[in-house]
């Protein structure tokens, strides 16, 4: 400092001091941006790209079930939706009530999404879209598109929805997708790792995700479903989507393709030929096993329940009386009447207890003990021999071979043709029926058997109780000459789960018999067929059996079902009408098992059917040589399919 | 020009006045238009490109909130009217400058007690007082205010004879009565933005180094009493997040409060690199995720859509506008011109170090924005009107202003 102070010098020196304290500083500061910027740029920029890239789980889309000709039976739609970003609406009541003036929303659907709108505002989720409404006609999406823009937070789409363009037609069979439930989760969890069990719990979380619930959907699940991907969303601070980076290597891999070996058209032939009569059929491809046509109508529609269905709809499907939700065809248990005869006949021949050519005397009635058992025909079918007797389906002369035959040995030989055991094929609701024997009657009912139970035993009544689907492989059996026989029902696809295969040696020479005898009933004098044998192809007939089966005990069956209730008491009085045939004659291609129900007569309800059935199947040539075979590019997705967004 | 004061002949702002008279051009008596004309206008035209690219920044920070994306013309309006507001203080002459001194001090600290006993508090602080339908931030008005006070204060009392530490005495009163009212608020940015200014102008007084050590000692010492007694829980947490990220130990709680501002924006200045990722394209500041961005974050916008390169521009165009401002003082003839321009210079200098030591993580967060740039009414104010007193000083350097009496 200078001796003599002077202000202005002193200034001017200090002035210079702050200058330089100043620009240090400022050297500072800029030494840090070169620091935080140069240096450490790269580390802050990955920092930065993490910050707004987030992972979030993408659903894979669910394969596709085709027929053996590749035509979709489970495929995907388009469908327009309306949903709305929880965190963008100031008042959602409101906004509900707007969209609610547009289109129709019931009160229910009102408070389940109000309440989801709450739920995702408490899970801090507010920015994952809540589904207002799904399927939009195509008048409500383009009202709701025009009118979206006055409706902040609301957002109208259109997403891929599982579909069933076939309806009803395949209900039991394909069964159906829904939302997964707890139970859905616990089952599909169950037996895997703890990490798999994570992921399968957050992909089902997703809103678009599925899970097969009934038939082939739930058994082929994991076939279906593929695996699920990553998109890559860039979210704001406030974890806001705002952009999608595409990423090939993070995509879903999607389900594969399913095959089922129906051919779609047969199936819609043959629901059609019912006419609104309630009944099941079962078409097999006799050198194959191939089912191609799997029929229980009436059913309901499987697309109803893909985005859950009220419990009001599902009430009425409950109760009606119809039994749209009952499986009929692998799972509705009947007894088979006359079509058993087949079973009692071949039984007796290989245990020797008749011989074909023994004769047995109807005059309409058979004593035994000190009952009276009678023949469907009155005054009687006079003097019987094998052919005849399953030709005219005489009960007396069946009477006969069943008391000589024995239970035991009958049931055995019903057991080889495939009775009593459940056929599954993939799908959910088989059961197997009874086959009742003597050990069975002691272990159940705590009873000894009585004779008297074989002649019903002969006749296919009692406590027997079997499925279409099993008289279908029966008639396969007969019309292949006792080959060993394996029912398919899925083409490509996961493996079948039914262990069991129809193997056990049927003599050929007994075989010839019986279809002698089938051949007779639709195609001979006295047959009990005869008006149906024709095909109407100019050559190529059809051979049968027909059946009446009295209804008390299926109605018993049903009952211990649970799905059916409050039948009409003077429609369940009248039998059920079976028939099961195979065709052509002479060289059998397909066989098929045919129950309407209530239909009282066999040869007169059922017949036709089997005939109309068959001759398609001949004229089409349904069994034909399948996709999965051919070329791969029948298996590419249609045009108007895409991976859901 | 003389660096040592050894010249004796004329003074600077004789020999200037006499060449002005020569060219028959009459400088201190001019029309306003006159003024008008011999204003530096580089200096005014890099004011304005500072405040146009803030208002380019604000558009890029706000405008994917709809909220904020209509405040730029907000900002462009109001900066319209203060550059008007600059230049009318700059052609005032410094006489009334010093007319108004006491008198808007006296008015600064009356507002300030009024905020203290009638103020709207804004973010946990009552700092905000509503005059009619303006509300205002006295705190503000009081750098400049003690700015001006001190000027008038040295320029009559630095001649006088007397012990000259007594005098600084009695700066350093006029710097703590308003400091300690905002500190009351609490405002404790704008509390140290005040002491430093007002201490930088005592420095230039002439304290002598002895007391500087000295002070510069207890302060020191104080810092621990200070954080512990006297500081509120919020602004003692600001400090600890500071220290805590300072050091490196702040990945445990990098997404919460106050580390994750001082975090987030690490990551938008780090992002930039050197040339940034270019106007409208941060990664961060697009999406919100520094908050406060658009106020006094801003800088984060520049340093990751324009890199190293763009936040260094921005440093070096308020060095070119503080080094002449601070020439500016050493060419006053006056005491009260050099120690308003000095005292402006180091109340905008301030403004900028704290605001960028602070979004760069070098101090903790005080709430200080950044001037020209940053969003906001009151701050622009401020840094508008210290630069319309520089252009004053300026424009009226060789005014010999009568130092006699104190008021």
């Amino acid at each position: 400092m200078s001796k003599s102070y002077n202000p202005e010098q002193e200034f001017s020196r200090r002035t210079l001091m702050a200058g330089v304290g100043g620009g240090i500083v400022w050297a500072g500061l800029v030494a840090r941006l070169f620091q935080l910027q140069i240096l450490e740029g790269e580390k802050y920029d990955e920092l930065a790209n993490e910050n707004h890239i987030k992972l979030e789980l993408a659903p894979p889309r669910r394969g596709r079930i085709l027929d053996r000709f590749g035509k979709p039976l489970a495929s995907h739609r388009r469908a327009g939706r309306v949903t709305v970003i929880p965190e963008q609406l100031n008042d959602p009541a409101a906004t509900i009530a707007s969209i609610g003036s547009l289109i129709d929303l019931s009160d229910t659907q009102v408070t389940r999404v109000l309440e989801d709108i709450q739920r995702a505002r408490r899970r801090r989720a507010a920015f994952l879209p809540v589904i207002v409404a799904n399927e939009l006609t195509y008048e409500d999406f383009a009202r709701m598109n025009v009118h979206a823009v006055e409706l902040p937070g609301v957002q109208v789409e259109m997403a891929l929805t599982r579909s069933y363009p076939r309806g009803r037609d395949f209900a039991h069979v394909l069964g159906y997708v829904a939302r997964a439930s707890q139970d859905d989760l616990q089952r599909l969890t169950e037996g895997k790792t703890a990490d798999e069990a994570e992921t399968i719990d957050r992909m089902f979380r997703h809103p678009d995700m599925r899970t097969g619930r009934q038939g082939m959907e739930r058994f082929a699940e994991e076939w279906l479903r593929g695996k699920p991907g990553f998109h890559k969303l860039v979210t704001n601070a406030a974890g806001r989507v705002i952009d999608q980076i595409p990423d090939d290597r993070l995509a879903p891999e999607p389900g594969k393709d399913l095959f089922v070996t129906i051919d779609m058209d047969l199936q819609r032939v043959a629901i059609e030929r019912f006419e609104g009569e309630s009944g099941a059929a079962v078409v097999l491809d006799v050198e194959t096993g191939d089912v191609l046509a799997m029929v229980s109508t009436p059913a309901f529609d499987p697309n109803d329940f893909v985005n859950g269905i009220s419990g009001h709809d599902y009430a009425l499907l409950r109760d009606d009386t119809r039994a749209p939700l009952y499986p009929r065809a692998h799972g509705g248990v009947y007894p088979p009447g006359s079509t058993f005869k087949i079973v009692v006949a071949t039984a007796a021949l290989e245990t020797g207890a008749i011989k074909p050519t023994d004769r047995v005397h109807c005059n309409g009635y058979y004593h035994f003990g000190n009952r009276t058992w009678h023949c469907w025909k009155h005054g009687g079918h006079g003097s019987m021999d094998l052919h005849s007797g399953i030709r005219g389906s005489c009960d007396v002369y069946f009477y006969e071979v069943a008391r000589r035959t024995g239970a035991q040995a009958i049931a055995d030989t019903a057991r080889k043709f495939g009775f009593g055991e459940a056929w599954s094929l993939g799908m959910t609701g088989a059961r197997g029926g009874l086959v009742p024997d003597p050990e069975w009657k002691l272990r159940a009912r705590k009873e000894p058997w009585f004779e008297g139970e074989t002649l019903n035993f002969g006749i296919g009544q009692g406590q027997l109780g079997v499925t279409p689907l099993q008289l279908a492989l029966m008639t396969a059996r007969v019309a292949s000459d006792g080959a060993a026989l394996k029912p398919t029902l899925i083409g490509l696809g996961p493996k079948d789960p039914d262990k069991h295969v129809l193997d056990a040696p049927l003599d050929p020479k007994v075989i010839e018999l019986m279809q002698s005898g089938m051949y007779g009933v639709t195609s001979e004098a006295g047959g009990t067929a005869l008006r149906s044998g024709d095909l109407g192809l100019g050559g190529p007939r059809m051979a049968g059996k027909s059946g009446t089966a009295q209804v008390r005990r299926i109605s018993q069956a049903e009952r211990d079902s649970g799905i059916r209730k409050g039948l009409n008491i003077e429609r369940e009085l009248r039998d059920h009408a079976l028939f099961v045939a195979y065709a052509p004659a002479d060289n059998p291609k397909y066989a098929c098992a045919i129950v309407v129900e209530h239909g009282e007569s066999g040869s007169g309800a059922a017949a036709p059917l089997a005939r109309d059935i068959l001759a398609y199947a001949i004229r089409t040539n349904s069994g034909r040589r399948p996709a999965w075979t051919q070329s791969a590019s029948v298996v590419a997705p249609a045009d108007d399919e895409e991976a859901p967004a | 020009m003389s660096r040592d004061g050894s010249f004796q002949g004329f003074s600077r702002g004789e020999a200037r006045t006499r060449t002005a008279t020569s060219l028959n051009f009459d400088a201190s008596a001019g029309s306003v238009l006159g003024k008008l004309a011999r204003l530096p206008w580089g200096f005014i035209l890099l004011v304005v490109a500072m405040a146009l690219i803030g208002i380019a920044m604000l558009y890029s920070s706000a405008h994917t909130n709809p909220a904020e994306q209509h405040l730029w013309k907000i900002q462009l309006i109001r900066f319209g009217v203060f550059f008007i507001v600059m230049l009318v203080l700059a052609v005032l002459p410094l006489s009334w400058w010093m007319n108004l001194s006491w008198v808007a001090y006296a008015g600064t600290i009356v507002l300030l007690v009024l905020t203290e006993v009638m103020g709207v508090t804004g973010g946990g602080a009552q700092r905000w007082l509503k005059i009619g339908p303006v509300a205002v931030q006295p705190s503000e008005f009081a750098k400049l205010a003690v700015t001006l006070a001190l000027a008038r204060y040295y320029h009559s009392m630095l001649g006088a004879n007397g012990s000259r530490f007594l005098v600084h005495i009695g700066a350093a009163v006029i710097i703590l009565v308003p400091s300690a009212l905002v500190f009351m608020q609490p405002d404790l940015g704008t509390t140290l933005a005040i002491i430093a200014s007002g201490g930088v102008v005592i420095f230039l007084a002439g304290l002598s180094g002895r007391i500087i050590l000295g002070g510069g000692a207890a302060g020191i010492a104080a810092v621990w009493p200070v954080y512990q007694f006297v500081l509120e829980p919020y602004q003692r947490g600001r400090v600890d997040t500071f220290l805590a990220q300072l050091f490196g130990s702040s990945g445990a709680s990098t997404s919460l409060g106050e580390s994750y501002q001082i975090e987030q924006a690490k990551i938008a200045i780090g992002a930039g690199g050197l040339n940034g990722k270019g106007y409208l394209q941060g990664i961060q500041s697009q999406q919100d995720y520094v908050p406060e961005q658009h106020t006094d974050f801003i800088l984060t916008v520049i340093a990751e859509e324009f890199g190293f390169l763009g936040a260094t521009a921005i440093l070096v165009g308020f060095a070119i506008l503080l080094g002449w401002s601070l020439n500016t003082a050493r060419q006053a003839n006056s005491n009260f011109g050099r120690f308003a321009a000095a005292g402006a210079t180091a109340t905008v200098a301030f403004y900028v170090v704290f605001n960028v030591a602070m979004v760069v993580g070098l101090l903790p967060v005080v709430g200080m924005p950044l001037p020209l740039i940053s969003y906001g009414g009151t701050a622009m104010l401020t840094a508008m009107s210290c630069f319309g007193l520089i252009l004053s000083v300026y424009m009226h350097r060789d005014d010999k202003l009568n130092t006699a009496g104190l008021f």
